[in-house]
């Protein structure tokens, strides 16, 4: 067949379905089919499957003329989450079978059964459906060059979730090998739309690559006007100045819930979707049975079940964290309900897509506020969502601990020369500008364990072979890197099961481990009773009892971007006017005035500094509502300054608005003006200084020593003999910090910390915006509405100028009997 | 950088290394030291600095000059793993101390029996001095006081504004005290102390009881 009777062919098809195709869509065909590569900017539910895979499986079609396909893998899609696997493969399936390609599909994931994948090893599906985790398993095996041999594409879905992570860096990494093992790969991403698209393609294919230069933006132009409704409280009275949980609104979503078709609640971590599930069924007992919950703990067959249910129009609502944010094609979505701030406009536009997947159709969401200054958020967001602005997905650069562990995997299969695949790493966007003397340094890393050789050192990893490959040869390495491969550091995870049999889902050890038998704890919407930990396993039995213990999943610490900081920011400066001209915050009235009386709002030429004393000791805070990232860093900077005028200790909290310093010292904050302790000169000499006093680049050493396989978190199932192969990042961050601080890899912890908090000199900029400002400060006789929600915060960093044994002076033994 | 203390009528001095002399008897009392640990990391592809054992060893050289104890008791896991080369430097300096060495034997200490006969260690599994029991785990004894380790004890203080801080300790029971883990790259577990305990938090210059 020809190209235009093939392209005929497949607008008959969309003609059959009682489709038309979008012009995208069309676009796609063509390009993809005249060999070029690129980034189709198009959102959830618009057919950008479509758009890519009958682009693909056409030039495939073309390729072998009249003659059967040949077995093995062609192409490969790349997608950001498990389950969405699912759905593509459902799509793509139909049109393959419909069309009559000849074309086999498969999924290969951390899902995938050892039968399936021992299955793909004798013979590939045409298609394989993967994640950027399970393709470097792909890259760890032995013989994996003749997997690759004759793929000609590569799709990386939801390009944006993965550009902004490490896991983006892993997908950059595993594209610059495959491009030279296959047959003229092309590379394609699929995208929302973010503030850098331009950028993403070029991280996507590599700058200055011919790939990039041989490749086009298509953009879905499918423009979908969104109305956001804010829930608000009776009265504002009550209405609580911190909290995350939002309970108090309860009463008004059920009748949101009970007048839509189906509706998905979002909530930001997996223990508000548990309390909410909960408290929605005990205030509306009728909808037993008609509502799920939806996260990443749960069981995969149970979100599978709750996937199909929502397609099958059988939930009247489920509650879910942003397990639900992608893919997924849901069209009885009628409605959306955000609780609490989604900490950005991507994101909130993202979720508010998810109803109504129909072009032309309106979105609605409904934004329910946690607590009063989230009403704040809700008036930004309103006008946000309809500009078209969104955020940026910065791409991480230089990632030693990432290149370290594709490195292994290389080693581990087949084995590698250092000069190929330099060449193919410098055409990366991350490691474009890796030096001769790092690549060095990584090399010895992994051979010698150090840079140079000692006479004594039995260290044992990667060892040169005659002709110069790199390899590992030790079958326990071997399997040890295999099992942690990937970017994305967790606490190990129990499954939890019934006595009598039947999966719930996975537990973090953490929280189990703080369980006696007997106890109560709440987990997939169930009261569970421990009974015993088995085998690495959590034995469990339904319980009746009323209070329970319900975990706490880390993270959901997300910060405002920057957009939607200036976003905030503008809405204070209206109210500081009297200028307010949205029902939210006319509503927040009251909290405001309480807000006046004590301290001001904060107009854009103003900086406001709060004091006050409660028992706990002197409290300093202050607004740049800038985000907690950045305020994380400002206030250590200031701590920091403070700290060298006298010998102070403070205890640092922060949050999207402000940060606070508590100390049993008062602080003269005249003395902080007078000194211009929020200059801009010395910024990153200063934060280098603080941040050694803090636990900053601790924590972020922590995800670089697990993915550059300097700790082995032991896996639970695998029952490996590890006892006394395991210690804690934090023991492993202060050896380097006294033996080896040189470690490229400790340098890399301070370099995220710095980069991360910063934002591209965010930092910088909000203190230059800060020194044009008049810095108000205000002695308030108690805490302010604006101050309550961070005073109360209790995950704090330390600074202390004072010495040791003065600390534990002050100091009291906890006592625990 | 010490703190003199008495238990049951007799004479302790805790270091800050986390070492104790004991005057009666002349001996120096030291807890998981976990030679060998960095050594067995990096045999298995964790590049974990070399240089820490030689740390460990030189502070124990020096408390041994500071002290001039005629034995040294080791309370358990003085080797981290199986066999590596980081023993042959202790053996080397085992040979020149010119002390009497004793290992109460840990759950870390798999070397086969040679290796300490070689250095003439004497390895037992507790040690009874008059009215104390010596062991590596803790042991509730009916007559006597326990001297062990194992624990790696930390304690958590907290203070006016929200300050915390978490150090190392030595841990006294009414019939038992636990040593502070001696070792580089051991960490620390967080001991929850009961009124009647007596807790010794460690600085850099000082022991300091602060219970």
């Amino acid at each position: 067949m020809t190209r235009e009777s093939l392209l005929e062919k497949a607008e008959e098809w969309f003609s059959s379905q009682n489709w038309k195709p979008h012009s995208f869509q069309t676009e796609c065909w063509h390009a993809v089919l005249s060999g070029k590569n690129g980034l189709l900017n198009a959102p959830t539910g618009s057919g950008k499957t479509y758009a890519l895979w009958i682009g693909i499986a056409l030039m495939n079609l073309l390729k072998t003329g009249n003659k059967k396909p040949a077995g093995g893998l062609k192409a490969i899609w790349i997608t950001p989450l498990r389950a969405l696997s699912h759905e593509i493969l459902q799509a793509v399936d139909r049109f393959n079978s419909e069309f009559g390609t000849g074309l086999t599909v498969g999924i290969r994931t951390g899902d995938s059964s050892q039968k399936e994948r021992a299955a793909q090893k004798r013979k590939m599906p045409d298609l394989l459906i993967t994640t950027p985790e399970s393709l470097h398993l792909l890259l760890s095996s032995k013989g994996y060059k003749n997997t690759f041999k004759d793929c000609n594409a590569v799709v990386v879905d939801e390009w944006h979730e993965l550009l902004g992570s490490k896991r983006g860096v892993q997908t950059e990494l595993a594209l610059s090998r495959i491009r030279k093992l296959g047959d003229e790969v092309c590379i394609w991403g699929i995208s929302a739309t973010i503030g850098n698209l331009k950028q993403a393609r070029e991280v996507l294919l590599g700058p200055g690559t011919a790939e990039f230069n041989n490749s086009i933006l298509i953009r879905a132009a499918l423009k979908k006007q969104i109305h956001v409704h804010s829930l608000l409280p009776e009265t504002m009275e009550r209405f609580p100045w911190r909290g995350h949980l939002g309970l108090h609104l309860l009463e008004q979503i059920i009748p949101v819930i009970q007048n839509s078709k189906t509706t998905l609640v979002f909530t930001n971590t997996r223990s508000q979707c548990e309390i909410w599930y909960q408290s929605i069924l005990s205030a509306c007992p009728d909808l037993a049975g008609e509502i799920a919950m939806h996260h990443g703990s749960i069981d995969k067959a149970s979100r599978i079940w709750v996937e199909e249910a929502i397609r099958s129009e059988r939930l009247k609502a489920v509650i879910c964290t942003s397990s639900l944010d992608l893919g997924v094609d849901f069209a009885p979505v009628e409605t959306i309900i955000q609780i609490g701030g989604p900490k950005g406009v991507a994101r909130f536009v993202q979720r508010a897509g998810r109803s109504k997947h129909r072009p032309g159709e309106e979105s609605i969401i409904y934004f329910l506020p946690t607590h009063a200054m989230e009403l704040v958020e809700a008036s930004a967001l309103k006008k946000a969502v309809n500009s078209g602005k969104t955020e940026k997905r910065i791409p991480y650069l230089l990632c030693y601990d990432v290149l370290i562990q594709y490195l292994i995997t290389l080693a581990v299969s087949d084995g590698f020369k250092p000069e190929v695949v330099l060449a193919e790493i410098r055409h990366t966007y991350c490691y474009r500008d890796l030096t001769d003397d790092e690549w060095q340094w990584i090399l010895n890393f992994i051979t010698l364990g150090s840079q140079s050789l000692r006479s004594y050192d039995e260290y044992h990893k990667v060892i040169i072979d005659e002709e110069g490959r790199y390899r590992v040869t030790s079958r326990k390495i071997a399997m040890r890197h295999r099992l942690s491969i990937g970017t994305i550091v967790s606490d190990a995870m129990l499954k939890v099961r019934y006595m009598k049999g039947g999966h719930i889902g996975m537990i973090e050890e953490w929280f189990i481990s703080r369980l006696k038998p007997g106890d109560v704890f709440t987990f997939a919407g169930r009261n569970l009773e421990l009974y015993k930990i088995k085998d690495m396993e959590v034995l469990v039995k339904r319980s009746t009892a009323k209070s329970s213990k319900i975990p706490s999943w880390l993270g959901g610490r997300m910060s405002f971007s920057s957009q939607m900081s200036e976003l905030l920011r503008r809405e204070l400066y209206l109210v500081a006017k009297n200028e307010e001209d949205t029902q939210e915050l006319k509503a927040l009235k009251p909290v405001f005035e309480q807000q006046q009386k004590e301290s001001i709002i904060p107009g854009d030429e103003e900086f406001l500094i709060e004091t006050f004393q409660t028992r706990e000791g002197y409290h300093l805070l202050c607004y740049p509502f800038e985000g907690r990232f950045v305020h994380e860093a400002m206030a250590s900077l200031l701590a920091y300054r403070i700290s060298l005028l006298k010998p102070i200790s403070f205890s640092i909290a922060f949050n999207d608005y402000g940060f606070e310093l508590l100390s049993d010292q008062e602080v003269d904050v005249q003395e902080i003006i007078d000194n211009e302790l929020f200059s801009n000169q010395y910024v990153h000499s200063d934060l280098e200084s603080s941040l050694n006093a803090t636990e900053m680049s601790r924590r972020k050493f922590r995800d670089i020593a697990v993915i550059a396989g300097l700790v082995f978190q032991g896996f639970p199932e695998k029952q490996l003999k590890s006892k006394h192969l395991q210690s804690s990042t934090q023991l492993l961050f202060d050896v380097f910090r006294d033996y080896e601080d040189n470690n490229l890899l400790y340098l890399q912890a301070y370099r995220e910390t710095f980069e991360y908090s910063l934002e591209e000199g965010r930092l910088q900029k909000a203190l230059e915006r800060i020194s044009g400002q008049k810095l108000v400060w205000k002695h308030c006789s108690k805490p302010t509405p604006f101050s309550f929600p961070v005073i109360t915060d209790r995950l704090r960093e330390k600074l202390s100028s004072e010495k040791l044994a003065d600390r534990i002076r002050k100091m009291q033994i906890q006592f625990g009997k | 950088m010490t703190k003199a203390h008495s238990i049951q009528g007799e004479h302790f001095q805790f270091h800050t290394s986390g070492g104790v002399f004991w005057e009666e008897e002349n001996m120096l009392l030291i807890a998981d030291v976990h030679l060998g640990k960095a050594a067995h990391f990096r045999k298995n592809g964790m590049a974990v600095p070399d240089k820490i054992n030689q740390t460990s060893l030189n502070r124990l050289e020096g408390l041994c000059q500071t002290f001039k104890a005629a034995t040294i008791c080791f309370l358990g896991d003085l080797f981290h793993s199986e066999f590596n080369h980081e023993w042959e430097a202790f053996k080397k300096w085992a040979e020149t101390c010119n002390r009497k060495l004793i290992l109460i034997k840990g759950n870390h200490d798999i070397l086969p029996a040679e290796h300490f006969e070689l250095m003439k260690m004497k390895v037992l599994e507790s040690l009874s001095i008059r009215n104390f029991y010596l062991t590596h785990h803790p042991e509730e004894h009916k007559e006597k006081f326990n001297i062990c380790g194992h624990i790696h004890p930390g304690i958590r203080l907290k203070g006016p504004a929200r300050q915390t801080l978490k150090l190392a300790c030595f841990f006294q029971e009414t019939r038992r005290l636990i040593l502070p883990s001696f070792g580089e790259f051991t960490g620390n577990f967080t001991i929850k102390p009961g009124k009647n305990d007596q807790v010794f938090a460690i600085t850099p210059d000082e022991v300091i009881l602060v219970s």
